[in-house]
């Protein structure tokens, strides 16, 4: 019967599971981020890299295929901790963008349109809420982090062989936990923007400045201070420091690894806080 | 039967900041399941959306319980609030999607798989009036047609009791005829329970069985909407010149109580049987002119005025089958 002509009746059939509740938002969210253009073409764009990374783990695999190349440039073509981490830099700054330019777009439309009741009417806590609108950000964020860098590992362990996977396993396992916790940080500081500002341009640009501000102001205070240890408040700085460490290349000058993930953490529990404050269904004037 | 109530409170004391807002309600509205709608009603600031809000898990109370559907709101409000569809006061939408795909993701959180979602959101649409604009992206609504999308989100997924916060605001004559309409087709129809909030009288007593009226925080009144339908009394607004110091005395005659609200303006009830002549009788043996005669039925009006403190008293109190909730401050 035409759905016009049926009238309307309670639903009386079975419900779903509170997983597939939980999807519910990203599936959602992911179908709505990938209709914009802007998002989808960034997105795209950060598999440029990966493809040439792609060709030069091949080539520093068939280095037959290069004759007459000096033995400085084989060096040089090396498949190790460095090559992951200049592959991390370039791809974590496409992240940057990326995080920026869809982050804003989850929470920010649900807040200015107090869409937030609807929500919480619902079977869905606050926490189930905030960890939803995460999901959609760290899958869209692992497509052009770790699953291309992890693609790249394999690709490497396929034309490298098994010894050279038990000789670099730690590359690839840090990579991926390196990843992880950019994605998070970047994730966090898109939803904790719009959840402030609530105007998506505004919001994406407000967590890029996030980003700016602080390497400003680190290096302002390292400046002033002649010291070293105002890059911890750079975080872009610090996950860059504790990549270093977990690809064991050489470290860039200033704070340790546990520092640089004492401050990231610090900044992730901030950032929650602002989030725990800011999504609620209903705001208290006091 | 089974005779849980729908809103059951105990003490229930909610603050915000320093400010306590809700002052130790006590009450048992609605019976689970019988499809009867309660009305809230209340000035601005009596704390009605405060209830609701507190209802719905949002705000903690300070003190004492509130229970909905028979579950506590603090402790099993995930079960709860899978059987209860919330409209609303104020704009509240995913600006950027379609109604059918907002009403669709909604029913998906609650519980209900995606094919089914899909073919309720478009039957709810068309239930509501939005069948043509389904497709239309909300923003693009017009207030009152996303007064009708809330409407259609808070009933998807069929839900036990639906909160509805102002239903009828800024609605146009017809959109709001409608509204109550659904509403009392949402009870009558399909046996749901609705806990209706609002400050219009008239929208609460035409699709009310029960009412209580919150004042500065408290329940000061509670009153069987039902049983005042019933008892058939009929309210006459009064208006005359010359000497009226007799009438109340005189209005016992004819079977009538009433008050004086004064210069010449009198409130009378008539019991059954009575007819609106009576008064003109009485007045004319009283030698009272008659300016004005208004013969109503708005019995609600005369509660919430006396609940307020407008009145000093309700003609035809003592016929009032109202029942005093438990805690309810003396109106």
């Amino acid at each position: 019967m035409a759905v016009y002509k049926r009238g309307y009746q309670r639903y009386a059939g079975r419900l779903t599971g509170r997983w597939t509740r939980f999807m519910v938002l990203p599936r959602y969210a992911w179908s709505r981020l990938y209709q914009q253009r802007l998002v989808l073409l960034l997105t795209m764009a950060a598999f440029i890299w990966p493809i040439l990374c792609a060709g030069f783990v091949y080539l520093s695999n068939h280095v037959e295929l290069l004759p007459g190349l000096d033995r400085e440039f084989l060096d040089f073509i090396q498949v190790n901790g460095t090559f992951f981490a200049i592959f991390m830099y370039i791809q974590g700054a496409c992240a940057v963008f990326l995080a920026a330019l869809a982050g804003p777009g989850l929470l920010a439309p649900d807040l200015a349109n107090n869409a937030l009741p609807l929500y919480f009417s619902r079977p869905l806590t606050r926490w189930s809420y905030a960890l939803a609108r995460l999901t959609v950000l760290v899958g869209m964020l692992s497509v052009v982090t770790w699953i291309p860098g992890l693609l790249l590992f394999g690709l490497q362990v396929g034309l490298a062989g098994g010894w050279w996977l038990l000789a670099n396993w730690t590359l690839g396992a840090g990579m991926v936990v390196g990843f992880l916790l950019w994605v998070l940080v970047l994730s966090l500081v898109a939803m904790a923007s719009s959840a402030y500002v609530k105007w998506r341009v505004v919001a994406g640009a407000v967590s890029l400045a996030f980003f700016f501000i602080l390497a400003g102001v680190s290096a302002m205070i390292d400046e002033v201070f002649r010291v070293t240890w105002g890059h911890i408040l750079d975080p872009a700085w610090a996950v860059n420091r504790v990549w270093a460490a977990l690809l064991s290349v050489e470290p860039l000058e200033g704070p340790g690894a546990w520092e640089s993930l004492f401050a990231l953490t610090a900044y992730v529990l901030l950032l929650v806080l602002v989030i725990e404050r800011k999504l609620r269904p209903v705001e208290v004037v006091r | 039967m089974n005779d849980i109530p729908v809103v059951e409170l105990e003490n229930l004391k909610v603050t915000l900041g320093r400010r306590e807002i809700l002052h130790g309600i006590t009450c048992r509205l609605g019976v689970s399941g019988t499809g009867k709608a309660v009305g809230l009603l209340g000035p601005n600031g009596a704390g009605k959306s405060t209830l609701i809000l507190t209802l719905l898990g949002f705000l903690r109370p300070s003190a004492g319980r509130a229970h909905i559907l028979g579950m506590d709101c603090r402790r099993n409000m995930g079960e709860a609030r899978s059987r209860i569809g919330y409209m609303p006061e104020n704009d509240s939408f995913v600006g950027e999607m379609s109604a059918v795909t907002f009403v669709r993701q909604m029913a998906e959180l609650s519980g209900l798989p995606p094919k089914a979602a899909l073919e309720k959101a478009h039957e709810v649409l068309f239930h509501v009036g939005l069948g043509e604009a389904r497709y239309r992206e909300l923003r693009t609504y017009s207030y009152g047609m996303k007064q009708m999308a809330k409407l259609a989100q808070a009933i998807v997924h069929g839900p036990e009791l639906v909160v509805l916060d102002e239903p009828t605001n800024g609605l146009d004559p017809a959109a709001r005829r409608r509204m109550l309409k659904i509403i009392v087709d949402m009870k009558e129809e399909q046996g749901m329970n609705v806990l209706v909030c609002s400050h219009l009288l008239r929208d609460i007593e035409q699709v009310c069985d029960e009412a209580v009226i919150l004042k500065d925080g408290a329940l000061v009144h509670h009153c069987n909407l039902e049983e005042e339908r019933r008892s058939n009394r009929h309210f006459v607004e009064l208006e005359v010149t010359g000497d009226d110091r007799s009438l109340k005395t005189a209005l016992p005659e004819i079977g009538a109580e009433g008050v004086s609200e004064g210069a010449g303006r009198w409130r009378i009830v008539l019991p059954a049987g009575v007819e609106v002549e009576a008064v003109w009788g009485l007045a004319a043996r009283q030698n009272l002119l008659v300016r004005k005669l208004t013969h109503r039925r708005d019995t609600l009006e005369e509660i919430f005025l006396k609940a307020m403190g407008h009145l000093s008293h309700t003609p035809g109190e003592s016929g009032l089958a109202a029942p005093k909730p438990e805690g309810a401050k003396a109106g």
